[in-house]
């Protein structure tokens, strides 16, 4: 009674401590939370930060597209796409036994090698990388927990074995393996890139910060090499091999004036989508990597040495001794015997004697000068990996022998494209220019990056003793010379057969049956557009060079002039040509 | 009848709260737009990179279907040769 009383005598002094009371206690709440604030958000606040973004951010690493290799009119040779690659986590499968039995089922693959990786405790395991859609889609619908799709970049080249050996390929992880792949790895190959992306409640990604995957693709490669050439190219080297039953075979289209190779063939030829299943041999670009004994058409070379010596002229006479011709302790032969022959008969016919009689005249020291002023012996830096440099001996070294069989193309081996480089030279008023694959680099945008410029090397002859030798050379598939089936009608056809034996795997000397045939020319002859080299390696029915490479070298000359619209000379008219067809009807 | 009269305090108070209040719904409405946005620009980005894949993926279809192989092997399929050099008639 006392106290209401009391409360009731003083009401506002009771509101007041009230007041106070409540104030008091809100004010301690109030100065708890910004102790606590301050606690989390400056004490603690970078670790607690630390901790939240493990909860919402995700960070990605991603290894950018690699460019794509074009062909000279940008026709798209080796393109990289995205593809499903099937992964497992071990230890989320309920029962590895059933997932293999279904997966095996699914994607062909071995039970047991799948339960292995399955059982095998490892957090993360691949099942089938770069599958098929045809083998994702069954997958996806087992719905298994723990098993995951990862997309994948990978290398496809739509035009399956077409200039394969050129282009080489990539393995799984795609890095270049072999060919303008390897070489050019370093600027293909995408840069690798990491991303962070936010993550709602859901573990949805809602955005993302850092660079995308597309911000540094590799750079694109914009080749020499014309497809269609390539086709051509590739098309008569395989009937021409076929048709001799041959080991392989090699043939190259190469622009004199230039230096860029327009084709560069191979058989037996292989698929690079697939290359785990042919043969490592298959893969190499031998035309680069391989050296062979060229036989005769090495006598251009000597023909060029003997014009710029001053000391032989084409009607310059020499004895041929009728068919055999020893020197040292060993004779040469002639597939014909011949008693008297002039200089650019000795071409005409190819007489293994008089080729080493005009050796004999132009002396080693200047032939082997002349030799490695064509190239031969020495790499000639192609942007291409393995090039070798072949087999010139020091003159120092040559023995007799080697002297007189150097002449007519034995006792030294070159690649494929010295030779073609070194006729080349011929064909471009003796001016030898650096032979390339590569001629230029765009960004992904198609801006170019960097342009590779034809680069002259040396002038070997003078261009009036290279011209000379043209019409040396023309004589060759004239009627009764050794090159007649490379001839084309309204064409001037310059070049030379060669027929080598090679030399015998088991022991010293040549074998018996095994040739390497060739056949190497350049046409217009008076104004060359392309210069075409055939190798074909131990054909079975025949061996000439002139029976079994000029065939196809007429056929890769014939319909490569065609396509890149050469004109027939003996219209006597120059300038664009516009086909017509007159009775049947053609594609162009 | 007797006007009540208002404290200036309060006038500031509530005036303040209004502010308050406001700026609060703005921030919330803000960071709603951003995660909106965010996921706007999540499946755009998403869509592009689809139809550049699609893109590209054509583009390798269209390289097959252009390869030299496979036009030479329909245009034998319909009689089609290559011209013989009596067929090539060159207007200059």
């Amino acid at each position: 009674m006392r106290t209401r009383s009391k409360k009731k005598s003083n009401p506002l002094k009771w509101i007041r401590f009230r007041i106070i009371m409540v104030g008091t206690v809100l004010g301690v709440c109030f100065a708890l939370m910004v102790g606590r604030a301050f606690q989390l958000q400056v004490l603690e606040g970078k670790q607690l930060q630390s901790k939240a973004a493990v909860q919402y951010e995700k960070a990605f690493y991603d290894r950018s597209k690699r460019g794509t290799i074009y062909d000279r009119n940008y026709a798209e040779l080796a393109v990289s796409i995205d593809v499903a690659s099937i992964c497992a986590y071990p230890g989320r499968i309920c029962s590895p036994e059933q997932t293999a039995s279904a997966l095996a089922r699914a994607l062909d693959l071995e039970q047991e090698s799948l339960l292995e990786k399955l059982s095998s405790g490892k957090r993360f395991v691949w099942i089938k990388r770069h599958a098929d859609p045809t083998e994702v889609s069954p997958v996806r619908e087992l719905e298994v927990d723990g098993i995951d799709f990862v997309t994948e970049s990978r290398r496809f080249y739509p035009l399956k074995s077409l200039a394969a050996q050129v282009i080489g390929f990539c393995g799984t992880d795609g890095r270049g393996l072999e060919g303008l792949e390897f070489y050019y790895d370093s600027f293909l190959k995408g840069r690798e890139s990491s991303r962070t992306v936010l993550r709602d409640a859901l573990g949805r990604g809602f955005t993302g910060k850092g660079p995308s995957p597309e911000d540094k693709p590799g750079h694109n490669l914009i080749l020499t090499i014309d497809k269609n050439i390539q086709y051509i190219a590739e098309q008569a080297l395989s009937e021409g091999a076929r048709e001799f039953w041959a080991k392989s075979g090699m043939a190259l289209v190469i622009v004199p004036r230039t230096g860029a190779i327009l084709a560069m063939a191979h058989v037996p030829r292989f698929n690079p989508n697939a290359f785990g299943q042919y043969e490592p041999w298959l893969w190499r670009n031998r035309a680069i990597t391989d050296s062979f004994e060229p036989g005769s058409t090495f006598k251009i070379f000597l023909g060029a040495a003997a014009l710029e010596s001053g000391l032989c002229e084409p009607n310059s006479e020499f004895y041929c001794e009728n068919g055999a011709y020893r020197i040292g302790k060993n004779v040469v032969h002639d597939v014909r015997p011949y008693a008297a022959l002039s200089f650019q008969d000795i071409l005409k016919y190819s007489s293994n004697i008089g080729a080493a009689k005009v050796g004999e005249k132009v002396g080693p020291a200047y032939l082997y000068h002349k030799l490695k002023g064509f190239g031969l012996g020495d790499r000639l830096g192609i942007d291409c990996p393995g090039e070798t440099r072949g087999i010139l001996l020091p003159v120092g070294g040559w023995s007799e022998i080697d002297a007189g069989a150097i002449c007519f193309g034995q006792g030294v081996s070159v690649s494929a494209l010295q030779l073609a480089a070194a006729v080349s030279a011929l064909a471009n008023d003796g001016l030898l220019m650096k032979p390339y694959l590569v001629q230029g680099m765009t960004d992904v945008h198609g801006r170019v990056i960097k342009s590779f410029q034809p680069t002259a090397l040396r002038q070997v002859i003078s261009s009036e003793n290279a011209r000379r030798l043209t019409r040396m050379m023309e004589r060759t598939v004239e009627k009764g010379g050794t090159g007649v089936r490379a001839a084309l009608r309204g064409y001037k056809v310059a070049g030379k057969t060669g027929t080598a034996q090679k030399a015998d795997p088991g022991g010293g000397g040549y074998a018996a049956d095994k040739y390497i045939a060739s056949f190497v020319g350049f046409v217009p002859a008076d104004n060359p557009e392309i210069v075409v080299l055939v190798v074909i390696d131990e054909p079975q029915k025949h061996h000439y060079g002139g029976v079994v490479a000029a065939p196809v070298f007429r056929r890769i000359v014939r319909e490569t002039l065609r396509y890149l619209k050469v004109p027939p000379e003996t219209d006597g008219r120059a300038g664009d040509a516009l086909r017509v067809s007159c009775e049947a009807p053609t594609m162009g | 009848m007797k006007k009540r009269k208002r404290h200036p305090l309060m006038v500031i108070w509530v005036a303040f709260m209004v502010v308050f209040m406001a700026e609060l719904l703005v921030y919330t409405w803000c960071r709603v737009q951003y995660v909106r946005t965010g996921y706007e620009i999540t499946e755009a980005t998403e869509e592009q990179q689809r139809l550049m894949e699609l893109h590209r993926k054509l583009q390798v279809e269209e390289a097959r279907l252009r390869s030299p192989e496979r036009i030479m092997r329909i245009a034998r399929q319909r009689g089609l040769v290559m011209p013989d050099s009596k067929q090539v008639v060159v207007i200059p």
